[in-house]
């Protein structure tokens, strides 16, 4: 064995310029997959692509309140609940009261969306939380304080100190109404959120709302969006008919038709640039193999079997697909370093620093990410690719007749 | 017992357009251990494909070929692999070693095959080298070998693991005079001092001076057997 590739490794480099040639190829094709791979991954799946928006992977809401936005619709016991849920490590997971109202300023009026939050809790899955542009954050125990959205602030013309009147739609049918002041104001990324969030404790929601200790939307995130759909089922059966459990692919369908047909183009691109690779290598390993016919004649007549030459030319795609490897993986983790600085796209001056897109909140700049598993993924289909390609050659010798061959010189 | 046994073998090549050829009309031969036996005969006579069938490389159209009392003609073609590994040497005109291994790993290719470990190989390669004269090449590939280096180290490969038969087909012919006569000269050695059993091919008069026996072949039949007096047998 070690003998095999170590004459698989020497015949590599007899004819280095073919080699790589060879090499460079596979290499190339790996790195172009992966590029575009990482592109549209860091556009779908970043955990920070969610947190912008406040999204989750998962939301669980109580029955019938996806429909109707009706706060009596609502699940009992949120901060327990949310402690106990079986999910993966490394999740994060936020309770939402949710409810739409008007805000009143000495200025004017804006229909908002209030989300009654535990600051803490609620900064793990929404980055937005602590993107303050002025004054302080939220204190948990802050029973009058609110967070606006800075558009919001700007069309209200409000400024941090100043009051603001939520007026709701209370649990009982009522108008209620609360004076609240204004502690801060962030940026949420979104220009929606940016035009209409109302951040206050949950505390605080429930009492204007006239509601007891519960919450509309729970958010999950998970470290693997991957795993979405089996959490997803045992959230299902842990909560039964006491609430919906949404994927992000149900709440987002644009989005995951997007991902998908996304998928499948990085499928074509794929087949396409290894099916050039693996042709490449086809070629020139077919003409290597054929220059060497005595070779092998010798080989196979002082003793060798024909499985022994199939594993030399076997050998030899290990390594041009090992290096290639190598090659592939080293300049896209290369370039992710240089990608985490200067993104490889930017449409920030066409659409501004974000945009909305089919329910979430898109940077305009594209940075590089390439996320292990998947990069390992389309390493192993390089090799497999590679050592497939090299069996119709290794085949051809293993077919050699030796008699002839080493009367072929 | 006879190391090789030929009996009655015939060889037609077909070939579409050209016709049959018959290379060998029906061939008796019986080679003792300890031979140094060479076939003479003109280009075309039948020598190559003679030394082919008693090795394995290739089937007679006729007749039987018995290498160690084994009947080649049953056997699969991993078994010819396998007694071509063990009881066979192999030395061919020319380009007989593989590029991208040292003279000496060349030399333990066929012990590698057998599974003779790394400690031992090294250890009779290195004996052999040293008797042969090759000690200095041992490192060296074989690109950057002579031709009559080369040759040298075809034949201490082809014995190093000890076979029953070393087949030589023109072994000297890429060769000049001296180098050529040297080649022999260290094969003569190799069967007077370890019994080696060679069967080589030529049709120089002077590789024949050595031989001990000479099979002249003639158009695929043998013309003559003849042993030299005060030959090894
Ligand atoms: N593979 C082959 N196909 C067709 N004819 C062949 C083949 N090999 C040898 N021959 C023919 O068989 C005859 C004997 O050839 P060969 O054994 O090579 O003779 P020698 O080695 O004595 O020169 C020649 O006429 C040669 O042309
Ligand atoms: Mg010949």
């Amino acid at each position: 064995m070690r003998t095999l590739l170590k004459m698989a490794w020497r015949d590599l480099w007899r004819n280095r310029r073919r080699s790589l040639i060879n090499i460079f190829a596979v290499g190339v094709g790996l790195f172009l997959v992966l590029l575009y791979g990482s592109l549209v991954g860091t556009v779908m799946r970043a955990k920070d692509q969610l947190d912008d928006g406040g999204m989750g992977h998962i939301e669980v809401t109580a029955p019938g309140w996806r429909q109707h936005r009706n706060v009596r619709q609502a699940l009992e016991n949120p901060k327990s609940t949310v402690t106990g849920l079986p999910l993966p490590p490394g999740s994060d997971v936020s309770f939402r009261v949710v409810s739409r109202g008007l805000a009143t300023s000495a200025r004017g009026s804006k229909g908002v969306a209030i989300h009654g939050i535990d600051p803490a809790i609620e900064a793990t899955v929404a980055a937005y939380v602590n993107k303050l542009r002025a004054g302080k954050p939220l204190a948990a125990d802050d029973e009058r304080g609110v967070l606006l959205g800075d558009k919001l602030a700007e069309d209200l013309r409000l400024q941090v100190g100043q009051k603001v009147r939520l007026m709701v739609q209370r649990a009982d049918g009522e108008v209620g109404a609360d004076l609240f002041r204004v502690r801060g104001i962030i940026h949420p990324l979104s220009p929606a959120l940016s035009r209409s969030l109302v951040l206050v404790t949950a505390a605080a929601a429930q009492r204007t709302l006239g509601l007891a200790d519960v919450a509309h939307q729970i958010v999950i995130q998970l470290p693997l969006a991957a795993e979405t759909d089996a959490v997803a089922e045992r959230l299902r059966t842990r909560f039964g008919e006491r609430a919906e459990v949404m994927t992000w692919g149900q709440l987002m369908p644009m989005m995951k038709v997007l991902e998908d047909m996304m998928g499948v183009l990085i499928t074509v691109i794929s087949l396409f640039v290894y099916g050039l690779v693996a042709l490449g290598i086809l070629n020139t390993m077919h003409m290597s193999v054929l220059e060497r016919t005595r070779e092998f004649g010798i080989m196979r007549a002082i003793g060798s079997r024909p499985r022994r030459v199939v594993a030399l030319v076997m050998g030899e795609a290990f390594w041009i697909a090992t290096l290639g490897v190598v090659l592939g993986l080293g300049a896209g983790i290369l370039l992710t370093k240089l990608g985490s600085g200067p993104p490889v796209l930017d449409y920030t001056s066409k659409m501004g620093e974000s945009f909305d897109f089919a329910g979430m909140v898109m940077r305009s700049r594209f940075i590089i990410e390439l996320p292990l598993g998947e990069s390992l993924r389309a390493a192993a289909l390089v090799y497999a690719v590679t050592l497939l390609t090299a069996i119709y050659p290794a085949f051809r010798v293993s077919r050699i007749q030796p008699a002839q061959a080493i009367h072929s010189v | 017992m006879a190391v090789v046994e030929v009996v009655g073998v015939k060889k037609d090549y077909v070939d579409r357009g050209a016709g049959t050829t018959h290379a060998l009309r029906g061939v008796d031969l019986a080679v003792e251990s300890g031979e140094f036996m060479a076939i003479a005969g003109p280009s075309g006579s039948g020598k190559t494909t003679l030394l082919n069938l008693i090795g394995g490389l290739d089937t007679p159209t006729a007749g039987s070929v018995k290498v160690d009392g084994r009947e080649l003609a049953t056997m699969t073609s991993a078994q010819l692999s396998d007694l071509r590994r063990d009881r066979i040497g192999f030395v061919f005109q020319a380009y007989n070693l593989i590029p991208v291994l040292s003279a000496e790993e060349n030399a333990e290719y066929v012990m590698e095959l057998k599974g003779v470990g790394s400690g031992a190989r090294h250890e009779r390669i290195e004996g052999l080298f040293e008797r042969l004269g090759l000690a200095e090449l041992r490192h060296k590939r074989p690109p950057k070998m002579s031709g009559g280096q080369q040759q040298r180290v075809a034949v201490a490969r082809a014995i190093a693991a000890e076979p029953a038969v070393v087949l030589a087909d023109e072994p000297t012919a890429n060769l000049d005079q001296a180098t050529g006569r040297a080649l022999i000269e260290m094969m003569r050695e190799l069967n007077r001092e370890r019994k080696v059993t060679f069967i080589f091919s030529t049709h120089d008069p002077m590789v024949l001076e050595q031989a001990d026996r000479v099979v002249r072949l003639v158009d695929g039949a043998v013309t003559s057997d003849d042993r030299k007096a005060g030959g090894a047998l």
